[in-house]
């Protein structure tokens, strides 16, 4: 009877205990490439922030998960997706169709478009096309530097980080950089180095969404973070992340 | 700071760059294993699986030829900064041994890759030079300060009597060191700078940093855009090293012209 009792108890303790393991926040590891402000970077204090931090720590408090965030190098950031070094990127990744074959992606989350940024002193480019003959520079691998691909005559150079596009526009090496939007915007109009040096040049000329990236058939995590997207959008928490990174 | 070798001892500069060596004959050396392997795998590839290896192979080329920009403008440069480093570091005169040695010095003591990332974004702060020619500068800098420790030990090996016998014959040490000196010493000094062109060769990789087109740069260029970091880095890897093999062969053969010739 005593040894029934104890058996009983131990099986309650198992079960609660099972429980709780089920009912703990299952923990993912995101990738960031942190070199890309406002979205994602490294601030003062040394922590990864930005709107898409913000945003994808909403998600997570939304879909019940607890995430831990990686800062990795842009260039081979899929690589590690693929290795299985993390679950998920979430680093301004435009979702594209060449990405979608090998990769999947979440309901797509902010909208944005590529923009030229030139030096102050260049009064006649309006496009990407007026820089023919000369080097217009973006990041290795982001749909900027596939836009200026795709115009003739027009010779790209690809940098580890934006930044450095930057600095060597700063230095007169190249003549224009493509990126996103809140980028360029950070850098031309918000960096007290380059905004005197730097012009943003018209609107931006394509239409993109970003969206988290997951390795293909990992629906489990695609659904699970779409839940969350969707709960963001509903509570609006979104607008406000925007509002508090995009200026 | 390193003390003067002792004259007679053979200077060796090694790095690992792989210089076949005389006595390595016979069909089955690593260095034929390791060439003809590297092309045989690259044909292999290229036509045994053209998608995606044959395109890796139509993308990269005019990265080669950065490489080799850069690689022949860096050793030419880094020469020339080499010798006047090097006669500088045993010049007599304290203010030219003591600029030189601080050269040596600093250089010798950062890594490569944080200074040409040094030298090309504060050089960009100052002056307007081309992308190309700042990574070539940024290389030789580099370069000329190992490049002057050769030359020193280089000049250190001819024996001191035969300065003191030039002298005896009414030469200046300038014509003693143009006439007498430096022929000899070159002939000692050529094996290390072929092995310094390997080194520079594979060193000449790191201004992928710097947006220079190179092979590198334009290998990771294909692999983000298509995701094929396997295949991508294989190709890069194999062209790199029946570049510093193809190099290294020559080098041993002109190396054995030199000693023949002597």
């Amino acid at each position: 009877m005593k040894l029934l009792r104890t058996l009983a108890a131990t099986a309650a303790l198992l079960a609660t205990l099972s429980i709780t393991a089920f009912a703990a926040p299952k923990s993912i590891k995101v990738a960031t490439d942190a070199t890309w402000p406002p979205m994602e970077m490294v601030d003062a204090n040394k922590q990864i922030v930005g709107y898409d931090i913000d945003f994808l720590k909403a998600v997570a408090k939304e879909a019940g998960l607890a995430v831990e965030i990686k800062n990795t190098a842009w260039d081979g950031i899929f690589a590690g997706l693929d290795s299985g070094q993390y679950d998920a990127i979430i680093s301004s990744v435009t979702i594209t169709a060449e990405r979608q074959a090998k990769y999947d992606f979440t309901e797509p989350y902010t909208s944005i478009g590529q923009i030229l940024v030139v030096p102050k002193t260049d009064k006649t480019a309006k496009a990407i096309a007026d820089l023919k003959g000369k080097k217009v520079g973006a990041q290795i691998g982001t749909t900027g530097a596939m836009e200026v691909k795709k115009v003739a005559g027009v010779e790209l150079k690809t940098y580890d980080e934006i930044g450095l596009a930057f600095e060597d526009m700063a230095a007169g090496r190249i003549s224009g950089v493509v990126c996103d939007e809140p980028v360029a915007a950070h850098f031309a109009l918000q960096k007290k180095e380059y905004r005197d040096k730097f012009k943003i040049v018209g609107k931006s000329f394509t239409k993109e969404a970003y969206g988290i990236v997951v390795k293909k058939g990992n629906k489990d995590l695609v659904a699970l973070l779409n839940k969350g997207i969707k709960a963001v959008k509903a509570k609006k928490l979104d607008t406000k992340i925007h509002a508090k990174w995009v200026k | 700071m390193p003390k003067n070798p002792a004259s007679h001892t053979p200077i060796e500069v090694g790095d690992g760059a792989a210089i076949p060596h005389k006595s390595d004959v016979g069909l089955f050396t690593a260095w034929r294993i390791a060439f003809f392997g590297a092309i045989f795998v690259s044909l292999f590839l290229a036509f045994g699986r053209p998608d995606p290896y044959f395109e890796i192979f139509k993308f990269v080329p005019d990265g080669i030829l950065v490489t080799f920009k850069v690689t022949i403008g860096a050793i030419l440069l880094a020469t020339l900064l080499g010798l006047i480093t090097g006669l500088g570091r045993i010049s007599a005169n304290r203010l030219v041994n003591g600029a030189a040695s601080l050269y040596v010095e600093v250089v010798r003591g950062i890594p490569l890759l944080v200074q040409i990332f040094y030298i090309y974004y504060a050089l960009g702060r100052f002056v307007k030079i081309p992308d190309m020619l700042s990574a070539i500068i940024a290389m030789a800098v580099c370069y000329g300060a190992y490049m002057g420790e050769v030359f020193r030990a280089g000049i250190q090996s001819i024996p001191k009597g035969q300065m003191e016998a030039a002298l005896s014959l009414g030469m200046s040490r300038g014509q003693a060191m143009r006439q007498v000196i430096l022929p000899q010493a070159f002939r000692v000094v050529l094996p290390p700078i072929g092995n310094e062109f390997i080194a520079l060769l594979k060193d000449s990789s790191l201004v992928s940093i710097l947006a220079v087109s190179d092979l590198l740069r334009r290998g990771r260029e294909y692999a983000s855009e298509t995701f094929s970091y396997f295949e991508t880095y294989t190709v890069i890897a194999l062209i790199y090293l029946i570049m510093t093999l193809f190099f290294s062969k020559l080098i041993s053969i002109m190396e054995e012209r030199l000693n023949a010739g002597k």
